[in-house]
């Protein structure tokens, strides 16, 4: 019982990595311009079929598909926030801003579909199905990967908000637009860009999902549900926030998938969105709205 | 609002038109002698060509033609030729419901083939039985299917759910001693359909002293299943027995090999079944089990003409559900010549009906009886990757290779 508490704990953290990866550009979208991005996970699949298709044509390992499609997504995100998003009323933006992206989502859904059919399809690597045992805990190469590369791309995209001058524009800009802007920061442009790397973080975790899960164009309805529970738990806007509530979620999911069964391990998303909403409406690690990022 | 209303009844009005002309248009169908009286024999049919279905529904849809084709070329249904009229029901429920009306009330039918799915099926039936239709359909696996009372619906595949792995638990219980499984793990996905499969296996295994030690449901959200293989793990089983669609059975088989999980028997539902399962689960396909309605190498009556007729007229391979459409048009018109009328009159169809309730069917999914709610009384083929083919393990009078078990390490 307690080596299987310690493998449901072990694939837990492991598994919050990749939900803390996929959550990121959602919670940027939201500290940057108050948009609610439903359309980030088709994204992730885009992502996820590009990757499939740099592999299966050139034979190149999935990961080789990064300098492909990081600045395609980075300008894809611009193109959105410039073109589409930065035309919604500022009235009721967080509104609309759903309506929109999810007008983008069922769009995304429909050209794969229309590429790629609705067929299967999946990026299977030969470390994909082997382990690491420490311990008598077996640690998947593939959750092992998407945790490494998790970690380095929050980890690069917090030096990017803290170290740069672009980043402390986007802090500014998230902070408090207007100031910002007296202060010379090209807010709309700053806006365009914080889109973009956002979207930039989809790139990346559409080619880690590829590795670790077989995909159809509607595979992105399942993880909306999942990655908005752990913004919302994590504070709205906050990058940092959503990281920790990535992996605290990730491991309540495993220890109870592992104790009780795994209805209950996906009802836990929903509880602690409930109890978050309930008892702390800010999140609970995104402390207050002008220090969050 | 009323003008919106307006103008979409017109379109759809238009569209039907369109496909009722196109259809008609079609060779074959149009080459029926001017002098004959009766006119063909004209069946209606409402599919999901669009919307989330229209992969499945195309399928049954080429075996409906498939079907028609080699009845027109052999003379037609009581010398009369046969004339398919589809319609597109764009995978809603409401839509397939006013198709049956209009093919029965406004185009006369002489007789309707069922659409696909559960789903489509149940509104469908209940139009037909309220004209007193026979209504043999080629995709309703769900038990609700059969309990609306519905006293002409028929399915024509080999089994409902839980029967697919019948001949997969009677194997397993005529081994020796030795040899037998005493520990199960059960793993299913949360559909009526998927749990049925994984169950019907699990009791009959239950009530013959194999303990089954983990039984675990997900729902369809799912996208990690390491922990769920950590749980299996723990236990231990013998065999694996996974009641899954296609993510599910390629998420377990690979977090069942990273967890080092080594059954002796692995057997999961639908996935193994798809083309693209062995390339997303790489080399761990061998030995997988799986139950299967249809196979493209087995001898049944008419199995290998249809492949061979198929290919000539679409050009790819066959695949259930196509041979799922075909088996519907092999029960009516053995109904069809056995009673020798087509009429839609309420008796005749309730003598095709009382025919198909009583008699057993050659198809190409092997010999088809139904019970009296009109499910199929067979089991499924088990199939088996052999050295990276998919054979035909059990029963014993379809099979393609022997049966490997304990399997090879994943």
């Amino acid at each position: 019982m307690v080596s299987l508490l310690l493998q449901g704990l072990a694939l837990g953290v492991l598994t919050g990595g990749l939900y803390a990866l996929l959550a990121a550009g959602l919670s940027l979208y939201f500290g940057v311009m108050r948009v609610v991005m439903v359309a980030h996970p088709a994204f992730l699949f885009l992502a996820a079929y590009l990757t499939y298709t740099v592999h299966t044509t050139l034979g190149l390992d999935p990961f080789l598909a990064l300098p492909l499609t990081v600045p395609l997504f980075f300008a894809l995100g611009v193109a959105v926030q410039r073109l589409l998003v930065a035309r919604l009323a500022p009235e009721n933006l967080a509104m609309m801003s759903v309506l929109l992206t999810f007008g983008i989502a069922l769009t995304i859904e429909g050209l794969l579909g229309t590429f790629y059919t609705g067929s299967y399809k999946s990026v299977s690597m030969e470390y994909a199905t082997r382990s690491l045992t420490i311990a008598g805990v077996h640690l998947p190469y593939d959750k092992i990967i998407a945790f490494g590369v998790a970690a380095a791309t929050l980890g690069a995209l917090f030096a990017v908000l803290v170290k740069s001058r672009f980043g402390q524009a986007l802090r500014a800009t998230i902070q408090h637009r207007e100031a910002a802007r007296l202060v010379g920061v090209q807010t709309e442009r700053v806006a365009g860009y914080g889109f973009g790397v956002g979207l930039a973080t989809a790139a990346v975790g559409g080619t880690v999902l590829a590795l670790i899960t077989p995909f159809f164009p509607a595979s992105h309805w399942v993880w909306i549900g999942k990655l908005m529970a752990v913004i919302v738990v994590g504070g709205l806007g906050s990058v940092l926030g959503a990281a920790l509530a990535a992996v605290l979620l990730g491991v309540v999911e495993g220890l109870v998938l592992v104790t009780v069964d795994a209805t209950w391990a996906t009802i836990m998303f929903y509880v602690f969105l409930f109890l978050t909403l309930l008892a702390r409406p800010q999140g609970f690690f995104g402390g207050r709205l002008a220090h969050r990022f | 609002m009323a003008r919106v209303l307006k103008g979409l009844t017109t379109i759809s009005i238009c569209v039907l038109a369109l496909t009722a002309c196109a259809k008609t248009d079609e060779p074959g169908a149009a080459a029926q002698s001017p002098g004959q009286a009766p006119g063909p024999v004209r069946i209606g049919i409402s599919l999901p060509l669009t919307g989330d279905f229209s992969e499945p529904g195309k399928g049954i849809q080429e075996g409906y033609q498939v079907w028609a084709d080699r009845v027109n070329a052999r003379g037609g249904l009581l010398g009369r030729k046969v004339e398919l009229i589809f319609r597109d029901d764009a995978s809603d429920p409401n839509r397939v419901s006013s198709d049956y009306e209009s093919l029965i009330t406004q185009d006369k039918v002489n007789l309707v083939f069922g659409p696909f799915s559960s789903r489509l099926v149940i509104p469908a039936a209940k139009v037909a039985e309220s004209y007193g239709m026979l209504f043999v359909e080629p995709a309703g696996a769900a038990k609700e299917v059969f309990e609306q009372g519905f006293t002409r619906l028929f399915y024509a595949a080999p089994a409902i759910a839980d029967d697919h792995y019948n001949y997969l638990a009677d194997y397993l219980l005529k081994l020796p001693a030795g040899q037998r499984p005493r520990t199960a793990a059960y793993a299913s996905l949360d559909d009526p359909f998927a749990q049925g499969t994984a169950y019907g296996l699990r009791d009959k295994l239950a009530a013959a002293g194999v303990r089954t030690v983990v039984d675990e449901v997900y729902p369809p959200e799912t996208t990690d299943f390491a922990p769920i293989a950590a749980k299996i793990a723990a236990a231990k089983p013998d065999i694996v027995v996974g009641g899954t669609q296609f993510e599910d059975s390629v998420g377990l088989v690979r977090a069942l090999q990273e967890l080092k999980v080594q059954p002796r028997l692995a057997a999961f539902s639908t996935g193994p079944t798809l083309p693209e399962f062995p390339g997303a689960v790489q080399g761990a396909a061998e030995h997988v089990l799986s139950p299967v309605g249809w196979s493209a190498t087995a001898t049944f009556p008419g199995n290998q003409e249809m492949v061979k007729r198929h290919q000539e007229m679409f050009g790819g391979a066959a695949n259930e559900d196509i041979a799922n459409g075909y088996t519907v048009g092999q029960i009516v018109e053995a109904a069809v010549a056995a009673v020798k009328c087509v009429d839609p009159t309420p008796a005749c169809q309730g003598k095709l009906a009382d025919h198909v309730r009583q008699g057993t069917f050659d198809t190409v999914v092997g010999p088809l009886s139904f019970d009296d709610q009109g499910r199929p009384e067979q089991a499924h083929m088990i199939q088996q990757y052999v050295n990276g083919k998919i054979e035909i393990v059990l029963p014993g009078n379809a099979k393609t290779a022997d049966l490997v078990y304990p399997k090879r390490e994943w």
